[in-house]
């Protein structure tokens, strides 16, 4: 028994540099050899596809991307995937940002998505605002009126201009709101000065740590769904039969979860013995 | 394929492994990565604020295009700006579809006090642009806060515990047995909070269910934050991974090589020169840890 607890207890001391290397490693062989395990949707995203897919062709969607390179394994799949539905679906795409690296994450997913894959046009179907400082402060002005915070697009051509803005003058204008955000100012900013005012739905994509703070406003209605980390954007990815970066990800995700939580384990078991010896002398 | 991409993807392996590179210890791939990340943001910052706010949004408003013309011509003071910056205040005044503003002399004036808080005579005058920032911005908040964290989330809890139209459990979707959840959960979660009387008898066991509760919630919070970093991780391997490949000409594999040579070589000249530093490494990761 005693040789038992020696074992654990030298697991428990080993040099955490080794716990590195096995985390690397058991990421790196499921992106190299994929598993395939099942994605299941979860209620939260079904709520967010549903929303979109009850939503009539033609809506006006505004779609804010508040995140930076930094978080774009998490977020950009659920941009893109949601870019997707609503291109499907016909529906028109404002896109603003809170977050001045968002601007290249829309861009980018713009690229891929109404550019090559829709062919969209631009002013039409979708217009990019781009990004303004001032965080909430912004926010409150697109509630009351957006044309006093953007005079001019992303590209510099006048707001007056561009015939998909033609009555689009405040945020009660949008039938929808999507906001991918990684932190503040972000989906919560959006629900306290955009969603609960004016009763206009929202539904949100958020990094996991975000979760816990944005699931009480879901469970309390004040949104209609989220999408959760990467297992939310894997899980929308499903059910727009599209499958993306996220999907691909999920294999190395579980197999992490899983040696995480056996090194959790085992950390405790070595913790107790330690305890009971120190104990006992 | 291009040589600036290639460039990049080899200057994304290099910075990536600069970073991973202090989990084995504090070395000078680490500091350039981490040196370059915190000046290249500072400079992104203040250019992207600089080009999407104070440009278009003050100056735009104090001196639009839309104003002048033959009969009016701008002001001698414009001209002078546009001598020094013809790109921040073009000729014939600022395009950005703006009406003139002069009460936009406001905000300008309290951003330049804020920006003499650098001369030390005069860093008093910052305190009235932040007291106007965290005025408004406190101001701000209390409405959104008090409508959806309060009053938003007092109506979510608010269920019809005995709602025998939903069925008694469900995993995720409403049910009588997740509504007594929320019930018993919300209640005893802010007795915890309740000071005013000791946490014995009744007042006691409900508090302790409330930390019970508490601790729950601090739990997914921790499930969820290793979560999102495996995610990141995820990502930046899936970036090494495509850099390996041949049109990038192998970077990751020739910088990986690289660094560990290079980290190996200076730790065995050290390990030559001062056995005991070596030793405590990664004590000293440890300890920082703490």
């Amino acid at each position: 028994m005693s040789r038992i607890e020696d074992v654990f207890l030298k697991i428990g001391s080993i040099d955490r540099r080794w716990i590195f290397l096995i985390i690397a490693a058991v990421v790196i062989v499921p992106l190299l050899f994929p598993i395939g395990l099942p994605i299941r949707a979860t209620a939260t995203t079904k709520h967010v596809y549903d929303a979109i897919e009850r939503l009539p062709a033609g809506s006006n969607v505004l779609l804010s991307v508040e995140y930076s390179p930094s978080t774009r394994p998490e977020n950009h799949p659920m941009t893109i995937s949601i870019l997707r539905h609503l291109f499907r679906n016909n529906h028109k795409v404002f896109i603003t940002c809170l977050w001045p690296d968002g601007q290249f994450m829309a861009q980018d997913a713009l690229n891929q998505v109404a550019k090559n894959e829709f062919n969209k046009v631009y002013g039409e179907d979708y217009v990019f605002l781009g990004f303004r400082p001032g965080n909430e402060a912004v926010v409150k002005g697109i509630v009351s009126n957006i044309r006093k915070i953007y005079t001019v697009d992303v590209y510099q051509k006048k707001i007056d201009e561009i015939p998909l803005m033609k009555g689009i003058n405040n945020f009660k204008d949008f039938d929808f709101l999507f906001s991918s955000s990684a932190g503040f100012p972000g989906t919560i900013e959006w629900v306290q000065y955009a969603s609960d005012p004016t009763g206009v739905p929202m539904a949100s994509g958020v990094t996991s740590i975000q979760v816990n703070e944005v699931m009480p406003y879901v469970q309390a209605g004040q949104m209609v769904g989220v999408l959760a980390g990467m297992p939310g954007a894997a899980e929308y990815e499903s059910l727009i039969n599209q499958k993306g970066s996220a999907t691909s990800g999920m294999d190395a995700q579980s197999v992490a979860h899983l040696v995480i939580v056996l090194f959790i384990i085992l950390g405790n078991i070595s913790f107790f013995i330690e305890r009971k010896r120190s104990k006992k002398y | 394929m291009d040589f600036s991409t290639i460039l990049g993807a080899w200057l994304s392996v290099f910075l990536t492994f600069g970073v991973f590179s202090y989990l084995y210890k504090d070395n000078p791939f680490y500091k350039i990565a981490e040196h370059l990340f915190v000046g290249l943001s500072a400079g992104y910052w203040t250019a992207i604020f600089f080009w999407t706010q104070i440009q278009p949004n003050l100056f735009g408003r104090l001196f639009p295009a839309k104003v002048y013309d033959s009969d009016n011509p701008t002001p001698f003071i414009y001209d002078i700006l546009n001598f020094i910056s013809s790109s921040v205040f073009p000729e014939g005044g600022i395009d950005k579809g703006h009406d003139q503003y002069f009460s936009y002399l406001i905000p300008l004036a309290l951003g330049i006090m804020m920006l003499l808080s650098i001369i030390p005579s005069l860093s008093w005058f910052a305190r009235w642009g932040i007291a106007y920032t965290v005025g408004m911005a406190a101001g701000l908040r209390a409405y959104g806060y008090l409508n959806s964290n309060v009053i938003g989330q007092i109506k979510g809890t608010a269920v019809n515990v005995f709602d025998f139209n939903l069925p008694f459990f469900a995993l995720s979707e409403p049910s009588i047995f997740n509504n007594l959840i929320i019930l018993v959960g919300t209640i005893c979660g802010l007795l915890y909070f309740y000071f005013s009387k000791e946490h014995t008898g009744i007042l006691g066991k409900a508090s302790k269910i409330g930390i019970y509760f508490l601790m729950i919630s601090f739990g997914a919070s921790f499930g969820f934050a290793v979560m999102g970093r495996i995610s990141l991780l995820i990502g930046r391997f899936n970036d090494l991974i495509k850099f390996s490949s041949t049109e990038y000409h192998h970077a990751t594999f020739w910088v990986l090589l690289a660094m560990v040579a290079i980290l190996g070589y200076a730790t065995y000249q050290d390990k030559i020169n001062n056995p005991q530093i070596v030793e405590s490494a990664g004590q000293d990761l440890v300890q920082e840890e703490e």
